[in-house]
């Protein structure tokens, strides 16, 4: 039977899973890493210059992938080679990560902003270095919170990988929810807020991003303060209840970890068919609204 | 054939027989390595294979709202939930092969439903818009109109009910599949828990890519006009099967 200190090594690592993906989603916002990243790139060719950061090193599991892998590896390799104590080896682990995330993200951006000089977009280099701190430092949160994930998961739960191998996998995982779901609430609603709430984005209205800021122009800063209240917390809800849905369920030997994440998943099919009932209700339909109207908000 | 009758047609009967295999377990270590392994690795990639036909998966346009399922690439969701489930099914590396192929499938299944769900979260309450469908006139799982709730100038937005039960199912398969895979790799081949890890996750890569191409990238789920492609991703998934089991015995013969 499950004990109180097994439920308490699911809850932490649902604590830890929970920061992971909530500050996943902010490098990835405050980058403009991922899908959305298709609109900012999009944006110079129909003469919407900005000042976003533009980066896609690549998609976000596998840059996560790789992130945990690196901060992983150095770490095992200090605690097992140089016998330094976890918290000690993930620090330099994740510090080390952070340089070479940095490297990433400085070229990624350049490239990306250099391929649009043919219709005259500009490189603000204030952007590129105002911008470098919090990536490199919500990426460090991620990692930090991943690894330890898998530290917790190799050495107190005894799992047969290895945690370098953990921590690349947790990567991928958090990588695929982050661009999932907290993009959606940056790539549909904070790039096109000037648009009304309550509809998707026309293809007619692509690269046709919002650029204003409340004073001044908007830059991914700004970006990832309008994510932070709703599409983060989200996210890192999501990886947290993942992560401790599938931990606390392992717990209950064998087949009754089967039955309780099919029970789980279950009341996600239940829960997810009564608020799309209850948004069909309260929204209504569009059949009054042309493209038009929509395209066109100003 | 009815939609519903082509997605649970498929896709139950799979794990029916994946079921069956597995029972089978300890009796794979007894025949021939080579045989056993040619035919859990090919059987493995083709579940992998037909999971991901499964993921209603939206590429950047869902992330815009622009079209239905979830926002991000196919290889990049279905990877994300398969190495879930192969992290569940490693945890149970010691138990029988019935037990290691349910966890991986029920594990990859439980992540693809949160990330769904939480997906629905936001396009109802953070974009503002009803989970809904351009690709069907009704949803045949619950029956609501489809159209009327579509944003003009849009294939669709969130993830209506058909496409997240569809989901389910590619989670199912992806991680049952995954999950036959890794029982080949560390208890037919032999290999260490982490080769194996590394060498199923490359395996689950390949055959993602490989329905990724066949769908061009994007689908709603089992009653998407583009799920009838599945039997051309079938074929492809049996010769990378083939070609992936003699590279994984070569491995463990060699290298271990």
């Amino acid at each position: 039977m499950v004990g109180l200190a097994e439920v308490g090594i699911a809850a932490t690592m649902g604590a830890l899973a929970t920061i992971a993906g909530a500050f996943e989603d902010a490098e990835s916002d405050v980058g403009s890493q991922s899908n959305p990243n298709s609109q900012v790139q999009l944006a110079p060719q129909m003469m919407n210059f900005h000042r976003y950061f533009n980066k896609a090193i690549s998609g976000e599991p596998v840059s996560y992938m790789m992130y945990g892998a690196i901060a992983g590896t150095i770490a095992w390799v200090f605690m097992t080679k140089f016998g330094l104590p976890f918290l000690a080896a993930v620090a330099i682990g994740v510090g080390i990560n952070a340089a070479v995330h940095m490297i990433f993200a400085t070229t990624a951006h350049l490239g990306r902003i250099a391929s649009a000089a043919e219709f005259g977009h500009p490189i603000y280099l204030d952007v590129v270095l105002s911008h470098l701190g919090p990536i490199a430092g919500f990426g460090a949160i991620a990692t930090f919170c991943i690894v330890s994930l898998a530290y917790i998961q190799w050495s107190i739960l005894k799992h047969p990988f290895p945690m370098p191998l953990l921590a690349a996998l947790w990567g991928v995982t958090v990588g695929a929810i982050g661009s999932s779901t907290g993009d959606v609430h940056y790539g549909a609603e904070r790039l096109y807020q000037h648009y009304p709430f309550g509809c998707g984005v026309p293809v007619a209205a692509h690269g046709n991003i919002t650029r204003k800021a409340e004073t001044g122009i908007r830059n991914s800063m700004d970006s990832v303060f309008f994510c932070s209240k709703f599409g983060n917390p989200a996210t890192g809800l999501c990886f947290g209840l993942i992560i401790f849905f599938s931990t606390w369920a392992g717990l209950f030997g064998p087949w009754g970890g089967v039955i309780a994440m099919a029970l789980v998943t279950l009341a996600a099919l239940i829960i997810s068919n009564r608020i799309e009932k209850k948004a069909r209700k309260e929204y209504g339909t569009y059949e009054d609204v042309s493209v038009d109207e929509i395209c066109d908000p100003i | 054939m009815g939609l519903n009758a082509r997605g649970f047609g498929i896709s139950i009967p799979l794990l029916i027989a994946a079921t069956i295999v597995a029972i089978l377990g300890t009796w794979w270590l007894s025949i021939d390595k080579i045989i056993a392994n040619l035919i859990l690795v090919t059987f493995g990639s083709v579940l992998i294979t037909i999971g991901v036909h499964y993921v209603p998966v939206g590429g950047a346009p869902a992330a815009m709202a622009t079209a239905t399922g979830v926002g991000t690439g196919t290889t990049q969701l279905a990877a994300g939930s398969g190495l879930t489930g192969l992290i569940t099914a490693a945890a149970m590396s010691d138990k029988p092969f019935v037990v290691i192929l349910w966890n991986g499938a029920i594990g990859a299944a439980l992540m693809i439903a949160i990330t769904m769900l939480v997906g629905n979260f936001i396009y109802i309450y953070g974009v503002g818009v009803p989970p809904c469908s351009a690709k069907v006139d009704k949803d045949p799982i619950t029956g609501w109109d489809q159209d009327p709730y579509v944003t003009p100038g849009t294939e669709g937005h969130g993830i209506p009910t058909v496409s997240f039960v569809s989901g389910i199912f590619g989670g199912l398969l992806g991680g049952a599949g995954g999950g036959m895979v890794y029982f080949s790799l560390y208890k037919v081949l032999k290999m260490s828990p982490a080769l194996a890890g590394i060498t199923a996750m490359g395996i689950f890569y390949a055959n993602s890519v490989l329905a990724s191409y066949n769908i061009g990238g994007t689908i709603e789920g089992y009653h998407d006009p583009k799920f009838k492609r599945v039997h051309r991703a079938i074929i492809s998934s049996i010769v990378f099967g083939i070609v992936a089991a003699i590279f994984t015995y070569a491995i463990s013969y060699w290298v271990m």
